[in-house]
């Protein structure tokens, strides 16, 4: 990012707040332990108690602290966002690259799959793997990035198209560099911008889509600290502590649209209009 | 040429569902062992007796290879023919049928109310772009966009059926229930998916116009000297709908996502909700079926925007 764009950005007000915001959420995950010393996973008093001077949050429907495992899903969400989503872009970000690149049968292959998959909702797909394997953790990263990687391979496809009609890769073909070079040493350095507004478009689809699978008991699994799961477990008792529903929708609802905004405003700063929209 | 276009179009729709539907029978019968190993728990497997396993097997017709089970599956699928539950026996359309007219009922509501909605705000920010009501309206779909449905439900419920209780929290109408009685019975839950929809079809349509209304042909009507609310109405806005449609068509499957949730927090009775039941209980008929028919309404909302966009841009046919 040069200098430019980062003035570019710093004149978006709403930008630079929801980086801000991006940021807090990073450090409260980061920091947890220190924040809220309490385990996330220990009864530390009476089910539903009120907030108090040490429970600043009262405690959960086990009696966990709650302001601790409020702290910790964000732990879990940031990771599991980002892991699905660094694997989603560097899966179909090659993917898309080298459909552009050879064409053919194998860009005919890749559309198909990419077809077939928009066809099938998302958390339908899940569904069908937690059916068949059960819940685990890095099964539904893997799905999750598997989802996420058939948007990726669409605006990596088309930026490839783009590529492959540019000076310097057909130099390269001339020069007879190797396919597999062409894309890792010509093609993706100039997708690199592209496939970060990606990441960040991604991850923050992977957190909603993983917060709706866990508040429908298809996700994280207890007792696994998760945002999705505690607005699930808070809404029995929604009416007398409506906190425990509140704090864990404002925390994920807050992130989202901070990475959102951020990374609209970082797509517009460097010049990319590509990258909005998009499932 | 028109009528290879159509033709063209139903093949890609009809391969399509074809893959899909090996892609179903390979995730929920071949990768995770096989049908036996799915609808039982391990510890029941390991209780069981081996004869009374290979008998099992047998009944199931798992001890076929499993290109043949596919072709049987293939063929069910296309006649429809959705089989029979493992545990209790009932046929499995019985079961499907009515949550899936109801799924389907909450999803046209929801387009009904969505789409001219987003439409108006679509366009009057992409007129106004950059100025406040522009800021206004791309603001709140970005939020709308960014936060999940059950948080957006579940703040209609804490402010309508709690803090001023005008609307019900769940829904009482019965799986049945004419489908009149069933929406009125589930305000909340139109409610809720339709604010997603809006935001997420208010960002499509605003950028297509952004797009449509920066287009040469637009700025020679702009020299012109055509009024501006004429070039809206009677040039641009045709030329936006077409790609439109096409995005209206992709968020189908999103749409699906969407609806299950939102059944789920208001007790709705649709496809989401037995689509869980069938999941924690390890029925596989069930769960392929809603698959396909999920599926099968995703490619026909595709299919038919290609078609319409064929008949209302000849430049499509070549």
């Amino acid at each position: 990012m040069t200098n430019e764009t980062l003035l570019r950005l710093g004149r978006r007000p709403a930008a630079v707040t929801a980086l801000t915001v991006v940021a807090l959420h990073l450090g409260a995950a980061v920091f947890a332990p220190l924040l809220s010393p309490a385990d996330p996973y220990a009864m530390i008093g009476f089910p539903l108690m009120p907030p108090d001077g040490t429970n600043l949050l009262g405690t959960d429907e086990l009696g966990r602290d709650f302001l601790t495992r409020l702290l910790h899903g964000g732990r879990t969400a940031l990771l599991v966002a980002f892991a699905s989503g660094a694997l989603a872009v560097g899966g179909g970000g090659l993917a898309g690259l080298a459909a552009a690149r050879y064409g053919g049968w194998v860009d005919d292959a890749i559309c198909r799959l990419v077809d077939m998959q928009l066809a099938l909702p998302s958390i339908l797909f899940v569904s069908l793997f937690v059916a068949g394997f059960g819940q685990s953790l890095p099964m539904l990263v893997l799905v999750v990035a598997l989802l996420m990687s058939m948007g990726v391979v669409r605006t990596a496809r088309a930026q490839g198209l783009g590529l492959m009609e540019q000076g310097f890769v057909k130099a390269a073909i001339l020069r007879g560099e190797t396919g597999f070079s062409i894309i890792l040493r010509e093609m993706l350095p100039n997708a690199a911008e592209l496939l970060a507004v990606e990441l960040a478009l991604r991850s923050s689809s992977a957190l909603l889509l993983v917060s709706a699978l866990s508040f429908l008991s298809l996700g994280i699994s207890a007792p696994t600290p998760d945002w999705g799961l505690m607005i699930r477990d808070g809404l029995t008792s929604m009416r007398t502590e409506p906190w425990l529903v509140a704090a864990p929708a404002a925390m994920i609802s807050s992130l989202v649209i901070a990475i959102n905004v951020a990374t609209e405003g970082v797509a517009e700063a460097l010049g990319l209009e590509a990258a909005r929209g998009g499932a | 040429m028109l009528f290879g276009a159509i033709l063209r179009r139903l093949l890609l729709s009809g391969l399509t569902m074809l893959l899909l539907s090996c892609f179903v029978f390979l995730a929920t019968e071949v990768l995770p062992g096989d049908a036996l190993d799915m609808t039982l728990t391990a510890d029941e497997l390991s209780a069981m007796p081996p004869e009374a396993l290979e008998q099992k097997r047998r009944e199931l017709g798992l001890d076929r290879p499993a290109v043949e089970r596919l072709g049987i599956f293939l063929g069910d699928m296309a006649r429809l023919d959705f089989g029979t539950t493992v545990i209790t026996g009932a046929p499995v359309a019985d079961i499907v049928w009515y949550p899936f007219r109801n799924s389907l009922a909450l999803a046209g509501a929801t387009l009904a109310i969505a789409l001219p909605l987003a439409l108006v705000l679509g366009i009057a920010a992409a007129v106004w772009r950059g100025r406040a009501a522009d800021g206004a309206v791309s603001t709140a779909a970005i939020v709308g966009y960014s936060i999940p449905e059950f948080v957006i439900g579940t703040v209609l419920v804490m402010l309508f059926s709690v803090a001023w209780p005008i609307f019900p929290a769940t829904v009482t109408a019965n799986t049945r229930a004419p489908l009149s009685e069933l929406l009125a019975a589930a305000p909340l839950a139109v409610a809720t998916v339709v604010i997603g929809s809006v935001a997420y079809l208010t960002r499509i349509l605003r950028a297509g116009m952004i797009e449509t209304l920066a287009s040469d042909a637009m700025e020679r009507l702009r020299l012109a000297g055509i009024p501006k609310a004429r070039i809206v109405l009677v040039h641009a806005l045709p030329a936006a709908i077409l790609p439109a449609l096409t995005a209206a068509a992709l968020y189908a499957a999103a749409l699906v996502s969407g609806i299950v949730v939102v059944e789920l927090l208001f007790a709705y009775p649709g496809i989401g909700q037995e689509m869980v039941r069938a999941v924690t209980m390890r029925e596989t008929p069930v769960i392929q079926a809603i698959a396909i028919l999920a599926a099968a309404v995703v490619v026909a909302a595709n299919l038919a925007a290609d078609l319409s966009m064929l008949a209302l841009d000849p430049r499509r046919r070549g």
